[in-house]
This record gives C-alpha cells, structure tokens and sequence, in this order.
C-alpha cells in the first residue's frame, strides 16, 4: 500500500492525528519547563531565554516542526470531521449514553486551542522573536500582552484548561489509535497521560494565577 | 399497560419519512417488544393500513437481523439486548416510545424502521473468511491455541453483524463490527496466512462504504448488544499499523 493511501484511509489519518498530537504533547513538557523559570527570577528567565537565542538555527527547526505539526494535526482533523459529517444523516437521535464529553466536544476544543495558539504566536513569540525586549520576563508579566493585563490571564487559563480537556481525551484515544488498549503498556500508558491533561495544564495555569491574580510583580 | 407510540414512517429510499403516533392499549408487560409491533401490525391490517416494516428472524438474540433506535437508544434500554429479547415490562404505563430506524448516509432507509445493511455484507465479502486449507474437524481440535486467545477471539466473533454500533456512533463509524470481524481472524492461527491483506481490503472497503472513522467516543461498545469491547479497535489499528510496515 502506498503512503498516499495510508494517509488517505480513516486508520492512516487517525494514525498521523495520534502521532502528531503526541509530538505536540511532549513538546508541553519543555515548554512548561522554561516557564518555570518566572517562579525563579527575573534574571533566571531572561538568561534562559538568551539561552535558548544562542541555538537559534537550532529552535528555528524545532518551530518548522512543530508548526508542522500542529497543521498536520488539524488538518487531519478538519478532514476525519467532515467526512464523518458525510457518513452521518443529519436527522435522528444518537446515542449519548456513556460516552465522555470530552471525546464529543474533541474537534471544538481543538479549535478554540487552535485560536489561543494564534494569539500566543502574535503576542509573546512575535514579541520575543522581532521586538528584542530588555526583558522577557516584563512582556510575560507585562500588562500589554502579559499576565499583568487580566483580560489576558483570563483568555490563557480558559485555552489552557480546554487544552487539558482536549487532552483528556486526545491522549488516551491516541493510545487507542496506536493499539495500545488491551496490551501490557496500557496501565503505564494511562498513568501517564494524567501528567499530560490534568499536572502540565496545571502548571501552565499557575502563572497566569500566581502573577495575574495574587502577587503582580510588574506595576502597570 | 398502555403506551404511546411514534414510529418512523417511510415508504421507500426516497420518501422525506415522518414520526407517525399510534396508542396500544392492555399490552401484557411481559410480551416481547416486537410482540408488541406484532399486535400493532395485525390492528394495521385490519384497518388495511400500511403495517411497519421491521427486520427480524430468530428472535433469539442471536441472528443480528432486528435492530431499530428506540428513545434514541440502538435495541433500547436494556444494556447488552437485542431488540428482540427486550420486554414490554423495561417501559411503564403510558411511556411515549420513540421509533426509527438506524441512521447513517451507508444504511440507505428501505422502510420505515428497515435499513439496508448490505454494506457490511461487502465489508466481510473482502476479506472477512478464510481462504487457506484449514484441514477437517479433527486438525481443528489439535491445532494448539492459548486459552485466553481463544476466548478473546469467541467474544470477538460474538459480533451479529447488527449495526448499532454504527447508529450508536456520532461519527457512524463502522470500526466496531469491522474490528471485532478483523479479530476473530488475528487471533487464531488459521486466520494468520492471509493477515495482511484482510485487514488492509477491509478497511479499505469500510471507507469506500462511506463509514465515519472513529474518534474513540466508546458509544459503540456501549449500545452492543453482544458488548463487543473497544479493544478490538485497538487490536484493528495495530493489525493496520502493522500490516503497514
């Protein structure tokens, strides 16, 4: 079977759907991982930031990837959801009946991350990447575009929290789509993906909480 | 008891269909549902009107010919039960019961709540048997086979063929009935020949039919009536995967 077909079936799509969707899931770990550094210091963020401008060639290729992949992501998605629209008549009652809302509301969820992943990119990786700051640290925390403003900190919990929810079924129907469901690898699988939809959502939703909400550093 | 029924009415594939309402009065709790449809018919005729057209044939449970969605739900309420082994006492005394037939663009309405199921027919027709020589009874009894893969493959072959899962499903995905028929193959050795190709021709026909794909929602598994599990899509994605590689 040729790669056009693969990707062209209803599994191959899903397959590509999973994959991608893991990459972008592990990718959250590293991101978290720098944020972290706004508990820290002022200092300890901005340096890790120039850190990462030292590998600049390098995060450039990491970035085609990943916008790759959140592309490849939705596109299979947007594809998967119009031809089950096709298969299903538009009138009838369906079946409800236990099944998670989070796996029916996937494709809305996914979109509404979609749009906060937009407006991430217009304001903090732009800012980041073509303004040259003299502190990263105040346009995170800044009230411009940052947690400073809680128009902002509102709009970031509320994507972050959908994120999770996306999550909550995005990663363990991954695992479903690459056959894990029923091997020896499941209980470790669906431990794991706790850390993914429930602690890393968490961990990004603390710094909007802890510097949007309870100890603004930056006056505006 | 008394009951308030509204029946899907459809003359033939091109008819728009409407929910028509009909009152049963003194119905015996105990007969069957489609007992029920039965009486409501033999009114229907008397009066020479159109009786509804509904499939069955065993009523055993075990056929996988009726099957109709009642209050939304595919063979009702009763969990892992055919329509045909679900009895008048599951409902109470002047329930309103909703009648359809299963929805989706690949089961074409022939009437009323009777759906053309055909497609699974060609599903199975590319690849759903055994080609290769697997002796006589006797090589059957000594092939060795684990237990467990035995009796997953048993559960799995447990599928009728019925189509809930596909109108339980938002996406109506045929992934369940193709999964389970997938892997009553895969797990026992006389199923291994022809692995690679059975797969790959019958997803490939579960797309052309126009079936959703599958986006792990689990309606499917819930509203069997023969509770075939999830694990058998799992078990199809790998075989896919892998028949892939």
């Amino acid at each position: 079977m040729s790669i056009f077909r693969i990707l062209t079936s209803s599994i191959g799509k899903k397959v590509l759907m999973a994959i991608t969707g893991l990459l972008l899931s592990f990718f959250m770990v590293f991101h978290l991982f720098g944020n972290l550094f706004l508990f820290v210091s002022e200092q300890a963020f901005n340096s890790y930031v120039e850190k990462l401008n030292y590998f600049k060639p390098l995060v450039r290729v990491a970035e085609f990837f990943l916008l790759l992949f959140v592309f490849s992501h939705a596109y299979t998605g947007i594809s998967l959801w119009w031809s089950n629209r096709k298969a299903k008549q538009k009138s009838g009652s369906y079946s409800k009946t236990n099944t998670s809302q989070a796996a029916r509301t996937a494709s809305i969820t996914g979109s509404f991350v979609f749009i906060f992943l937009i407006t991430h990119w217009a304001t903090f990786w732009y800012k980041f990447n073509f303004e040259h700051p003299e502190s990263y640290y105040q346009v995170v925390l800044g009230n411009e575009v940052g947690f400073g403003n809680p128009f902002f900190s509102v709009f970031y919990i509320v994507a972050i929290a959908l994120l999770g929810y996306h999550l909550k079924h995005g990663f363990l129907s991954a695992g479903q789509t690459l056959g894990i469901k029923g091997t020896k690898y499941e209980k470790i699988y669906v431990g794991v993906s706790s850390l993914f939809w429930l602690w890393i959502p968490l961990g990004f939703i603390s710094i909007p909480l802890w510097f949007g909400f309870i100890k603004q550093v930056v006056s505006p | 008891m008394n009951i308030n029924l509204k029946i899907w009415r459809q003359k033939d594939k091109k008819d728009k269909g409407r929910f028509k309402a009909y009152k049963l009065q003194n119905i015996d709790p105990n007969i069957s549902f489609l007992e029920m449809l039965d009486i409501l018919n033999n009114r229907l005729i008397k009066e020479k009107l159109e009786p509804v057209a509904f499939d069955h044939d065993c009523r055993e449970g075990i056929c996988g010919s009726c099957g109709f969605m009642i209050n939304g739900q595919p063979h009702g309420p009763q969990k892992a039960t055919t329509v045909c082994q679900l009895h008048m006492r599951s409902f109470n005394d002047e329930d309103e019961i909703l009648l359809e037939p299963f929805r989706a663009n690949s089961f074409k309405v022939v009437k009323d709540l009777s759906v053309d199921r055909t497609a699974f027919d060609r599903i199975i027709s590319s690849g759903g048997f055994v080609s290769v020589d697997t002796g006589k009874a006797e090589e059957a009894n000594s092939t060795v086979i684990e237990k467990s893969n035995a009796d997953e493959a048993f559960l799995s072959a447990a599928c009728i063929g019925c189509g809930a899962c596909v109108a339980a499903c938002k996406n109506s995905s045929a992934m369940l009935f193709t999964a389970a028929k997938v892997s009553q193959f895969t797990l026992l050795p006389q199923g291994e020949p022809e692995q690679k190709e059975r797969v790959q021709s019958m997803v490939a026909t579960m797309d052309e039919e126009g079936f959703g794909a599958c986006t792990n929602t689990g309606a499917c598994s819930a509203e069997c009536p023969k509770e075939i599990s999830q694990e058998n899509i799992a078990r199809l994605n790998r075989e896919f995967i892998k028949s892939q590689l």
